[in-house]
C-alpha cells in the first residue's frame, strides 16, 4: 500500500468562490521523491498545506475526500499529532524563523524542545542536521542576521532535524544561488534514499529532471499530468498551458520542428540537450 | 531609540551565576519592602543595590543607565513633588502660590527613593541575566512556553520594527517633513509613516503561526530545554532567606505602626 | 500612610475580581479557544506596534501617547484575556528594553486590552461612532486603574507633563485622589479615542479572510453604512464627551 494517498481530495478556502484543489487522486510510495509543478495559483501551496495537515485544520474551510499518510487519516488526527510525521517548509524563509530563539543552534532545537526530545539527543540531532545541510558555521549567529538563502537553509534544517516521515517543501530554494540549490536537491535526494518520502514544489525544472523520481503537474487546482520527470516536463501540454519549462526543452522543440533535433524525446537539462544535438 | 536587544552584559560574576529565579527573588525582596514597608526604609535599600552592582561587575553600564534614564526622571519628579505636594509647616522656599516645605521635600525624597529602588533592582536583574536564560528557567518551573515565546519574540521583532521606523522617519525628514512643523502636518505625516509598517508586520503573522505549528508549538508533550540552568542548594537557601526577610520587614512595619 | 492602606484594599479587590473572572473563563474553556497559535504570534507583533508607534509619536511631538494601538487590536480580534496579556507584557517588555519606569503601569495597560475586548464582544467595535464610545470607556477604565498606581508608586505626581494639572488642582484645595483622578480624566479620553480609532482603521484595512483566522475575528466585522454620517456622529460624540470631562467631572470629584 502506498505511503501517502490522496483520494478525491477537493478543498475550498473559507470566504472564497471556487475550490483551490479539485478531485486530486494521488499515491506516493515510501522513499519516493515527488516534484510538483504548476503556474501561479494552480493550488501547489494548498496541496502542501493539505499534506501537512494545515488544510483544513488551520485554514478551516471544507475538505472532501481523504488524505492518508502512513495509514493515518488526516481528518481523524489533530494538527499537533499530524506534524509529528509530516514536516513542512515553505517559500518565505523570514517568516519561518520562530523568533523564540537568539541563535541558529537554538532555533534548530526549538522544534525538538516542543516535542520533548531529551537534551543530549537534541544536541546530537541538531549537529547532524547542520552537517547535512552545511550550516555548521552559522550555529552561533542570530537567525535574523542571515541572508535569504542562509535563512532558507535554516528553515529546511529546522524541519529535517525533526525527522518527519513525509517531508513537504514549498519552493525551498527560491532565494538560493545555483550552488545552494544543488546542495538542497542533493540533501533531499539523500533523505529520500534513506526512506523519507518527499513532496517538493519547485519551478527549477532542470533540477527536478536530475533529482526527482516523479513529477505531477497542477493547473487550476486539478492534476493535469503525472509521470516520469522527462515525460511530464517535456510534454507539449505544459508548454501550451503556461507552465515554466526548461529553455533546453523549448530550444529542442523549435529545433525538432525544423528537423534539427533527431531524438524522439525532448531534453530538460543541459547534458541531455548537448547529447541530443551531438547526434 | 534603543536598538539593543537587551541590557545584558556578558561578563562572569557571582551575580551572573545565580539562578535567574533567585535574582528575581532578590528584585522583589527589594521592591516589596520599599513600597509596602515604612517609607524611611527605601533610601537605605540603595546600599544593597550598590553592593549588587559591584558584585555583578556591571557598574559601568549601570551608572550609564542611571545617568541617562533614571536620574533625569527622578530629579524632575523630586522637583515637581517638592513644589506641588500640598501641606507642611516649615516653608523653605516660596514661589508665588507654591510653597516648598520641609515636609513636602521629605515626602518627595521617599517617593523618589522607592522609584530608584524599583528601577535599579530591575536594571541589575536585566544587566546580569540573559533574557533567554530567564525565560527557559521560568518555563522549566511551569510558566507556559508560550509566554517565553512572546517575550523573546518581541525582543527580536521590536528592534527590527524600530529600525524600519527610523528609516521611514529619516526618509520623511529628507522630504521636508519637520517635527517642528504644524500640528496638522504632523498628524498627516503619521499615517503614511505607520501604515506600511503595521500592515507589513501583521501579514507575516499567519505564515509564522504555520511555521511554528509545523515545529510542534502546540504539541501536548512535556517540553524539554536545550540549555541546562543550574539551581544549586545555595540558591534555594538564599531564596528561603529572602522570603523570611520580606516577611520580617512587613512584621516590623505592622509592629511599629 | 492612609492613602497607601486605601490602595492596598483597592488592589486586593481588583485582584479578587480578576482571579474570579479568570477562573470563570478558564473553566468555561473560552480562554483556551482564545489562545490559539495565531494569538500567540500576533501578541509580539502587537507589542512591537505599541512601542514603535509610541516612539514615533514622541518624535513627532503629538499631544497623545498612542502606545496601546496593538493592545486594543488584540483585545478586539483575540478577546479580552489576550488583550489584557498584550497590555501587561507590553509594559513589562518596555520596562526590559526601554525604561524600567514602565513596569508599574502594567495593570493599566492590561485593563485597556481587556476593556477593548469586552466592548468588542458586545458589538462596540463595528463602526466609527461605536469605536469612539469604546475609546471613551477605555479611558474611564484606564483612569480608574491608573489613579491608585499613580498615587501609590509616584505619590500622585510623576514626571509626565500632565502632572502640572494635578499640581494646580492640589493648590485649589482638592484631595490628592480627586486631583489625580481629574487629571487622568482630562488627559486620557483624547488619547484612548484616538488609539481606538487607529486600531479600527487598521482592522478596516485587513481582509476578512485574514481576520477570520483569529479567535474573535467576527468582532471586527465592520458594519456597512454611510461613513461620512458616522464620522459626524463620532465627532459630535467626542466633543460632548470632552465637554463632559471638563465641566462635570471636576465638580463631582471636588472636595
Amino acid at each position: 500500500m502506498a505511503f501517502v494517498t490522496l483520494h478525491n481530495v477537493t478543498y475550498q478556502y473559507p470566504l472564497t468562490q471556487s475550490p483551490a484543489l479539485q478531485e486530486i487522486n494521488l499515491k506516493i510510495n515510501e522513499g519516493e521523491f515527488l516534484a510538483v509543478v504548476g503556474p501561479n495559483g494552480a493550488g501547489k501551496s494548498t496541496l502542501c498545506y493539505a499534506l501537512a495537515g494545515f488544510v483544513p485544520h488551520f485554514f478551516k474551510g471544507e475538505l472532501t475526500g481523504e488524505i492518508t499518510v502512513d495509514g493515518k487519516k488526516s481528518s481523524e488526527a489533530t494538527l499537533d499529532e499530524w506534524v509529528m510525521n509530516v514536516g513542512l517548509a515553505f517559500q518565505n524563509p523570514f517568516n519561518q524563523i520562530s523568533g523564540a530563539k537568539f541563535t541558529v543552534f537554538e532555533e534548530l532545537a526549538f522544534g525538538l524542545e516542543n516535542i520533548g526530545i531529551p537534551r543530549e539527543e537534541m544536541k546530537v540531532r541538531v549537529e547532524e542536521a547542520m552537517a547535512l545541510t552545511g550550516i555548521r558555521e552559522l550555529a552561533d549567529r542570530s537567525p535574523y542576521s542571515l541572508s535569504g538563502g542562509q535563512q532558507q537553509r535554516v528553515a529546511l534544517t529546522s524541519i529535517l532535524v525533526m525527522k518527519p516521515k513525509l517531508l513537504v517543501l514549498d519552493e525551498p530554494t527560491s532565494q538560493m544561488d545555483p550552488i545552494g540549490t544543488r546542495e538542497v536537491f542533493s540533501v533531499v535526494r539523500k533523505m529520500a534514499e534513506e526512506g523519507m518520502t518527499v513532496v517538493m514544489v519547485e519551478h527549477k525544472v532542470e533540477w527536478i529532471a536530475n533529482f526527482a523520481d516523479r513529477v505531477m503537474a497542477l493547473k487550476d487546482g486539478r492534476m493535469v499530468l503525472e509521470g516520469k520527470p522527462n515525460e511530464v516536463l517535456t510534454s507539449d501540454m505544459l508548454a501550451e498551458n503556461g507552465f515554466g519549462i526548461s529553455r533546453y526543452t523549448s530550444t529542442a522543440r523549435e529545433a525538432k520542428k525544423r528537423g534539427l533535433w533527431k531524438k524522439e524525446n525532448l531534453p530538460v537539462t543541459l547534458d541531455e540537450a548537448v547529447e541530443g544535438f551531438a547526434k | 531609540m534603543n536598538l539593543n536587544r537587551s541590557f545584558f552584559v556578558p561578563v562572569n560574576s557571582p551575580l551572573h551565576n545565580l539562578n535567574p529565579l533567585t535574582k528575581l527573588a532578590l528584585v522583589f525582596s527589594m521592591i516589596l519592602p520599599a513600597f509596602l514597608s515604612l517609607p524611611q526604609l527605601a533610601p537605605f535599600l540603595a546600599i544593597p543595590i550598590l553592593i549588587a552592582v559591584f558584585i555583578g561587575r556591571v557598574q559601568k553600564q549601570y551608572f550609564n543607565l542611571l545617568l541617562k534614564l533614571v536620574l533625569p526622571t527622578i530629579l524632575f519628579m523630586f522637583v515637581m513633588q517638592s513644589l506641588f505636594l500640598p501641606g507642611g509647616e516649615t516653608v523653605i522656599l516660596n514661589l508665588g502660590i507654591f510653597d516648598v516645605t520641609r515636609e513636602s521635600m521629605q515626602s518627595a525624597f521617599y517617593t523618589v527613593s522607592r522609584i530608584f529602588v524599583m528601577i535599579s533592582s530591575f536594571a541589575i536583574l536585566l544587566l546580569t541575566t540573559h533574557p533567554s536564560e530567564l525565560m527557559s528557567d521560568l518555563t522549566r518551573r511551569g510558566l507556559p512556553g508560550q509566554f517565553a515565546y512572546v517575550i523573546i519574540s518581541t525582543l527580536q521583532i521590536l528592534p527590527q520594527m524600530q529600525a524600519k521606523a527610523q528609516t521611514i522617519i529619516a526618509a520623511q525628514r529628507s522630504r521636508g517633513l519637520d517635527t517642528e512643523s504644524s500640528f496638522r502636518k504632523r498628524i498627516g505625516s503619521l499615517v503614511p509613516l505607520v501604515g506600511p509598517l503595521v500592515f507589513g508586520s501583521l501579514v507575516e503573522v499567519e505564515e509564522r503561526a504555520i511555521a511554528i505549528e509545523a515545529r510542534g508549538f502546540t504539541s501536548k508533550r512535556v517540553k524539554t530545554s536545550l540549555h541546562e540552568i543550574p539551581d544549586p542548594a545555595f540558591d534555594k537557601i538564599l531564596r528561603g532567606i529572602l522570603v523570611i526577610l520580606v516577611i520580617a520587614s512587613f512584621t516590623l512595619n505592622l509592629w511599629l505602626s | 500612610m492612609e492613602v497607601i492602606s486605601q490602595n492596598a484594599v483597592y488592589f486586593a479587590v481588583v485582584a479578587v475580581i480578576m482571579i474570579l473572572l479568570f477562573a470563570w473563563a478558564y473553566f468555561t474553556k473560552r480562554i483556551q479557544k482564545d489562545f490559539i497559535t495565531m494569538t500567540w504570534v500576533l501578541i509580539p507583533v502587537a507589542i512591537a506596534i505599541n512601542l514603535t508607534i509610541g516612539q514615533i509619536v514622541l518624535v513627532l511631538k503629538l499631544p497623545v501617547y498612542l502606545d496601546s494601538i496593538g493592545t486594543v487590536l488584540v483585545g478586539v480580534i483575540c478577546g479580552p484575556w489576550a488583550g489584557a496579556l498584550t497590555g501587561a507584557l507590553s509594559n513589562i517588555i518596555a520596562g526590559i528594553i526601554l525604561d524600567p519606569g514602565w513596569f508599574p503601569w502594567f495593570p493599566v495597560a492590561a485593563a485597556i486590552g481587556a476593556t477593548a475586548g469586552v466592548m468588542a464582544n458586545i458589538g462596540y467595535f463595528k463602526n466609527w461612532w461605536k469605536v469612539v464610545v469604546t475609546g471613551f470607556v477605555i479611558a474611564i477604565v484606564a483612569t480608574v486603574v491608573g489613579t491608585p498606581i499613580s498615587i501609590a508608586i509616584f505619590g500622585g505626581i510623576s514626571a509626565s507633563g500632565s502632572s502640572i494639572i494635578t499640581a494646580f488642582l492640589l493648590e485649589t484645595g482638592r484631595s490628592l485622589v480627586g486631583a489625580v483622578l481629574t487629571t487622568n480624566f482630562i488627559a486620557e479620553p483624547l488619547d484612548k479615542i484616538a488609539t481606538s480609532l487607529l486600531a479600527f482603521a487598521i482592522i478596516d484595512g485587513l481582509s476578512a479572510r485574514y481576520l477570520s483566522r483569529f479567535p474573535r475575528g467576527e468582532n471586527a466585522a465592520v458594519e456597512k453604512g454611510q461613513k461620512q454620517t458616522q464620522m459626524i456622529i463620532a465627532l459630535v460624540v467626542v466633543v460632548l464627551l470632552i465637554l463632559f470631562g471638563i465641566f462635570i467631572l471636576p465638580s463631582l470629584t471636588a472636595g
